[in-house]
């Protein structure tokens, strides 16, 4: 994974018996990201707590009528979120890449890696904002329509950010200013990048995989 | 004072990570378990990125 080889690659003098420690930059972004671990923490707890008490999930045509039943019925059509997951999972790869070319000191790979990486971030939220519009209900349809909002709804919002700070360091790079030897805005906003994957993986898991009851 | 082995400062998030585990056998509520298990996950990380980014010189 991208952080712990970011903290080997930044502490090598370890097994030499002395850390010289790791950069500002890296250190703090791993903080943020472990606030942030609890922050989605928080609003998967809140789905798991709103899901155990429903005595049917997600609820039933008897509850909020057959329309809004059927369209809550996520897992019937996965497919655009399938591919929305292939898209974000592969941008990690780009995005890793970018990170390995600038280690090798090969500028040209970063700012190619990065810049597909932006793209794909790009057509994810694009591909978002499409199933939002398809999905036929909205954030104050029940229990069910908030807590599916709120959770991909902040997880855009993160992605958003990320092709943010993805957009600086591809600015960056092209102005230059990235070495083998300077390069710890790369492995920050790879680390971020990384981590928002995951958090989509277990979102696409819950909502779309795991079995209803 | 330091810590030899920086992989130790794992065990601290590994604490919550049991516990967690313990509370879903004992209580089948995900909501608590979710929020516990990250509680260590943070812990345990932002613990191990402490302990390797602190520098000896300082």
């Amino acid at each position: 994974m991208s952080a712990s080889t970011a903290l080997t690659t930044h502490a090598p003098a370890i097994a030499e018996g002395h850390r010289a420690g790791i950069s500002n930059p890296i250190l703090g972004m791993i903080l943020f990201i472990c606030s942030e671990v609890m922050f989605f923490a928080g609003l998967f707890a809140a789905y798991f707590n709103v899901r155990a008490t429903a005595p049917v999930w997600p609820p039933s045509a008897a509850e909020v009528g057959e329309h809004l039943a059927e369209r809550f019925d996520l897992h019937a059509e996965p497919w655009l979120a399938a591919i929305l997951t292939i898209v974000l999972v592969s941008s990690s790869f780009t995005c890793q890449l970018g990170v390995w070319a600038i280690r090798r000191d090969d500028r040209r790979g970063l700012i190619r890696a990065i810049g597909v990486t932006m793209v794909m971030g790009i057509a994810f939220l694009i591909g978002q904002v499409y199933d939002y519009s398809q999905l036929g209900f909205g954030l104050s349809d029940g229990t069910f329509g908030t807590t599916f909002f709120t959770l991909t709804g902040f997880h855009g919002a993160h992605v958003f950010g990320g092709v943010i700070m993805l957009g600086v360091v591809l600015f960056r790079a092209m102005g230059g200013q990235f070495s083998a030897r300077h390069h710890d805005a790369v492995e920050a906003a790879s680390i971020y990048w990384h981590f928002v994957d995951v958090v989509w993986i277990c979102l696409f898991s819950l909502l779309y995989i795991i079995p209803t009851k | 004072m330091r810590v030899k082995h920086p992989r130790n400062a794992l065990v601290v998030g590994g604490v919550f990570v049991l516990v967690a585990i313990i509370y879903y056998l004992v209580s089948h509520d995900a909501g608590g378990t979710t929020t516990l298990a990250a509680l260590g996950i943070a812990m345990g990380l932002a613990a191990y990125a402490l302990v390797v980014g602190t520098s000896d010189d300082l």
